[in-house]
């Protein structure tokens, strides 16, 4: 693959160390195309190897707007199934652009393992020296071990070893994974995945595929979400107003996904004064809110917002999903604040309810009253488009301009291959299972 | 009159940043770009963007814009806390001079940070 | 013609590939009718440089210059120049330069300029062999002419102090401007031009005996150059003083450059240095002894690009993270920043695809043999300084250790580089860069 791609797939055994590479072939990507298709196609041909496939989106790293997604593929603890989990922040963007389009992670290492991934190179290091450390003590040390604070790290916590909650962390956030996959990572003995991406993508017709951006960008900041900003506006835009008032007094600043217009992270300041601009003295300020779930069952329960944010970095640190913790523990009838913290290590599923291919962080509830939000098939074919082409999950549902037929146009301009909707639908059917 | 950015305004979201990558390079990449967002303060959520400038680095920090003079002598000596040479190989704006439509970055942000003054 | 340079560079490929072809007009009459020769070029690494040979380096390549060998002040005093028709030497520490190639270097310089060698110095290329009173710097007094721009008193530096003044006996050398300067050229081997070349506190030089010949000189201020003194007495110092000298010794000769005329961003500079060069090319090719080149190719090869690739990543990332950190160092009397770090690497990865793609790779034995772990000790140290900027430490004594070992595997790696693209034109491949 020339354009929007590194060309160069690679497939590591932990078990053995070894790593071999293979070329990104424009046939793979035309009946593929991209992120969770690819990644799909990739788990079946090596899934006697019980592979974690990461993966990148046509459009991921690029200038269509939402362009943030990374998927990572492969079977869930808690669902037996397989699914696709999301990788936004930065940390999508940093995997396209580390010159490798898709790794598949095979079979298990002997030893704590983690992977360096940087300008087409992959290494297989020994990770004897994170193993015990928290999520924000691993992403801490890897970074200056390898002296780089913009290094992106697909890691877990003390939490994957033994419990199904545990999630994929993105550096020191939750992911969005609501399958367990930190769980999957960790029995591989694998801890993190460190990743930096200088690389540069090359455009079929660059000038038509940038104007054409330009014109999405341009035709998407009308959109419905205009104006709106950050997790309170987005609790008010699922009619969640008292959610919204409960957060307000701790939010700091709001903050985006990679070249997503409308910005779905938000900082919860758990010490200082939340107005207070200047960088502060202190090296830990709160959490980043990244997904909406949690907050709100700890909402429901009762706790004070500050507790809640205290037990979100907990969990951070330990790397368990906040919100299937929060649901766990209020199955289990825990609902004050000193009892879950206690309860957090060692928490483990089952969790009812979970199923699909993609992840319930991005919300299946009418979102600033979207035409065909609450419809399920809707959303799970808008979160089928977006793990295919890389592009922001909850962004997708947010901007109708981000069509189907759009997106295929741009994906002829961008490759210079040919790509029609019917071999679209037939790839979204796959993803969906 | 040169780019500025509305700290306050902006979401880390980079977009200004690629765009000036695809500006430079005609490719989609991030290391020639002039307009840079800083970013690796995650923990404390402090974050904005740096500009290069040909005489001038833009530094759009939370509390405020600040301009600094490249290689300035600093009042009591010394060059300040911004690199005498910042961002050495990176080119400064040149306003994206051979576009039409005026700077891309502008164009792509989507929450109206970056404007020009 | 869109690119100045590349006439020059297809008639040297022409002549690499063992050619005659007619020489553009931009070197018609530099070569004069004298027969063509592909001329073997040295460029110097050694103590004292700044990254500016990295320019050098560049320009010449894209001229179409690929015979080029890398030496240090103890290759050039142990008869490195052997062989070569010409060395060049950019900026950085004049008197460090000095003293690291010592009576030995000086010795050696004199040798191969008195058997018709040629010499382009810039910047401190320049200074280092201007007449001097002081040692080291008068074992090196090979052209006639002094330094213009020296001053006793001198006002307070608008900008850039570090960049300002050097201390020089009882005086300060002082450089009122940076960036761009307007040159006007004499007829003769520049072709009564007027350009601009970057100035980074080169001299301004006055002839002291009629052997010397202005080729250039300071003639205005451009947009971009900028002031370290006011404007007045930045024109008192520069304008209308010699900016280029041509000056014989022995059968060889001289060019002294006071702007960066190598400099990559200045093609029409750059193109005069190729002129520069054909018009004193010795007649005859000096003498060359055996060469030890080594060669790698297939598995070995493949192992061998993905070890430097690996490491020149690992280090790049670092630079990067550090580009712009307001650390400085002062090694020898030049400052440095961690910038210069992503300089040094950018240069070298630019040139890694194209190694890769080479049929095999060649150049000297220990080069080849000791870049992966030259590059590997460069990714430690790059790290560590890293570390101790962020631990608030004294990172003195790493940047003591780490720049001048990069510059040591630069200038590995640069050996293997060009070794690589003459033998890829020897067998008739493109060995240009692929940009
Ligand atoms: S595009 Fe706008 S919002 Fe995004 S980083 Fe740049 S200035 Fe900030
Ligand atoms: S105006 Fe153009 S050159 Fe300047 S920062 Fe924006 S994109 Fe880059």
């Amino acid at each position: 693959m020339e354009f929007l791609a590194s060309d160069q797939i690679a497939i590591v055994d932990l078990a053995s160390g070894e790593v071999e590479t293979e070329e990104f072939s424009d046939e793979l990507c035309q009946e593929k195309i991209g992120g969770a298709g690819i990644n799909l196609a990739l788990y079946n041909q090596h899934a006697d190897g019980d592979p974690i496939v990461l993966g990148a989106g046509l459009f991921t790293g690029s200038m269509v707007p939402g362009s943030c997604l990374g998927v990572v593929t492969a079977k869930s603890p808690l669902t037996g199934q397989v699914a696709h989990a999301p990788l936004t922040q930065y940390l999508g963007m940093e995997l396209k652009y580390s010159g490798f389009d898709y790794i598949v992670i095979k079979n298990a290492a002997a030893a704590p393992t983690m992977l360096w991934v940087h300008d087409g190179i992959l290494d297989v290091e020994e990770a004897g020296g994170l193993a015990g450390l928290d999520v924000w003590a691993a992403v801490d040390q890897v970074r200056a071990d390898k002296g780089d604070d913009l290094i992106q790290v697909l890691g877990t916590g003390p939490a994957a070893a033994s419990s199904d909650l545990a999630c994929l962390m993105n550096n020191y956030w939750p992911s969005g994974d609501r399958f367990g996959l930190g769980h999957a990572l960790a029995a591989k003995n694998l801890k993190l995945v460190a990743i930096r991406g200088l690389g540069l993508l090359e455009i079929a017709d660059d000038e038509e595929f940038v104007d054409q951006c330009v014109a999405l960008q341009g035709e998407v900041k009308g959109g419905v979400w205009a104006g709106k900003k950050g997790l309170l506006d987005l609790a008010k835009g699922m009619g969640q107003d008292a959610l919204a008032d409960w957060l307000a007094p701790l939010v700091h600043r709001h903050r985006a996904n990679f070249n997503t217009p409308f910005a779905a992270n938000s900082f919860l300041f758990l010490q200082g004064d939340p107005s207070a601009l200047p960088e502060p003295e202190e090296a830990e300020m709160g959490v980043l809110l990244t997904d909406l779930g949690a907050a709100a069952l700890f909402q429901q329960m009762g706790l004070e917002l500050g507790d809640a944010g205290a037990i979100l970095k907990q969990c951070a640190k330990l790397g368990l999903d906040a919100g299937l913790a929060a649901k766990v523990c209020l199955d289990g009838g825990k609902t004050d604040a000193a009892a879950i913290s206690g309860a957090l290590e060692g928490l483990s599923g089952p969790v009812e309810g979970l199923s699909g291919p993609f992840s319930p962080a991005t919300p299946k509830t009418a979102v600033f009253g979207v035409d065909q939000a609450g419809d399920d098939a809707w959303w799970t074919r808008r979160q089928a488009v977006a793990h295919i082409f890389g592009l922001d999950p909850l962004f997708v549902l947010l901007a109708p301009e981000l069509s189907e037929a759009k997106l295929v146009e741009l994906a002829g301009i961008g490759t210079e291959l040919e790509f029609s909707q019917e071999g679209l639908d037939a790839v979204i059917a796959e993803v969906c299972g | 009159m040169g780019v500025k950015i509305d700290p306050l305004k902006c979401t880390a979201c980079m977009a200004c940043e690629l765009a000036c990558g695809y500006h430079r390079d005609d490719a989609f990449a991030l290391l020639s770009s002039c307009i840079v967002v800083y970013r690796t303060r995650d923990k404390k959520d402090y974050f904005g963007v740096i500009l290069k400038e040909e005489e001038d680095l833009v530094i759009a920090r939370p509390e405020g814009l600040e301009v600094k003079r490249i290689g300035a002598v600093e009042e009591g000596g010394g060059g300040g806390d911004a690199s005498a040479k910042p961002m050495l190989l990176r080119e400064a704006c040149d306003l994206c001079e051979d576009r039409d439509d005026g700077p891309l970055c502008k164009q792509v942000c989507p929450v109206d940070a970056v404007y020009l003054d | 013609m869109s690119n100045p340079l590349s006439a020059v560079n297809a008639y040297n490929r022409g002549l690499a590939r063992g050619g005659a072809p007619p020489p553009p007009p931009a070197l018609a009459k530099a070569r004069g009718g004298r027969a063509p020769r592909y001329p073997r070029l040295g460029v110097y690494t050694g103590a004292g440089s700044s990254h500016s040979w990295l320019w050098f380096a560049e320009s010449l390549e894209r001229l179409g210059f690929y015979d080029l060998r890398f030496l240090d002040h103890a290759e050039i005093a142990a008869g490195g120049l052997d062989g070569l028709d010409g060395l060049a030497v950019s900026g950085g520490d004049t008197f460090a330069m000095a003293r690291a190639l010592g009576q030995p270097g000086a010795k050696a310089l004199e040798g191969f300029l008195a058997g018709g060698g040629l010499y382009l110095g810039a910047c401190a290329g320049a200074y280092l062999m201007l007449r001097s009173s002081q040692e080291p710097l008068c074992w090196f007094n090979f052209v006639q002419a002094t330094i213009a721009n020296l001053s006793r008193d001198l006002p307070q530096p608008l900008m850039l102090p570090e960049k300002y003044k050097t201390a020089y006996g009882c005086d300060y050398v002082f450089h009122p401007v940076r960036e761009a300067v307007g040159l006007s050229c004499a007829p003769g081997p520049l072709g009564g031009e007027e350009l601009a070349a970057p100035l980074y506190g080169g001299p301004a030089m006055i002839p002291a005996s009629e052997e010397v010949e202005v080729l250039a000189r300071y003639a205005a201020f451009e947009k971009r150059t900028k002031f370290l003194a006011p404007r007045d007495l930045a024109a008192e110092t520069l304008l209308g003083l010699a900016a280029v000298l041509r000056a014989p010794y022995g059968r060889g000769s001289l060019y002294l450059f006071g702007p960066h005329f190598e400099h990559p961003g200045f093609p029409t500079a750059n193109r005069l240095l190729a002129a520069a060069i054909y018009a004193d090319l010795p007649e005859r090719q000096p003498e060359r002894g055996p060469e030890e080149q080594a060669a790698l190719d297939g598995r070995p090869a493949k192992d061998w690009l993905l070890s430097i690739k690996r490491e020149l990543s690992n280090s790049r990332i670092v630079a990067l993270g550090l580009e712009d950190h307001p650390a400085r160092w002062l090694i020898g009397t030049k400052v440095y920043e961690p910038a210069k770090l992503r300089v040094f690497l950018e240069a070298l990865w630019d040139r890694l695809r194209a190694l890769g793609k080479a049929p095999a790779l060649r150049g000297p034995a220990d080069a080849l043999e000791g870049l992966p772990g030259s590059l590997a000790r460069i990714t430690v140290q790059a790290r560590a300084l890293k570390q101790g900027l962020d631990a608030g430490q004294d990172t003195q004594p790493l940047a003591e250790e780490l720049f001048p070992g990069l510059v040591g595997a630069a200038s590995q790696f640069m050996k293997i580089y060009f070794a690589t693209a003459l033998a890829g034109l020897d067998e008739d491949r493109d060995g240009r860069r692929l940009h």
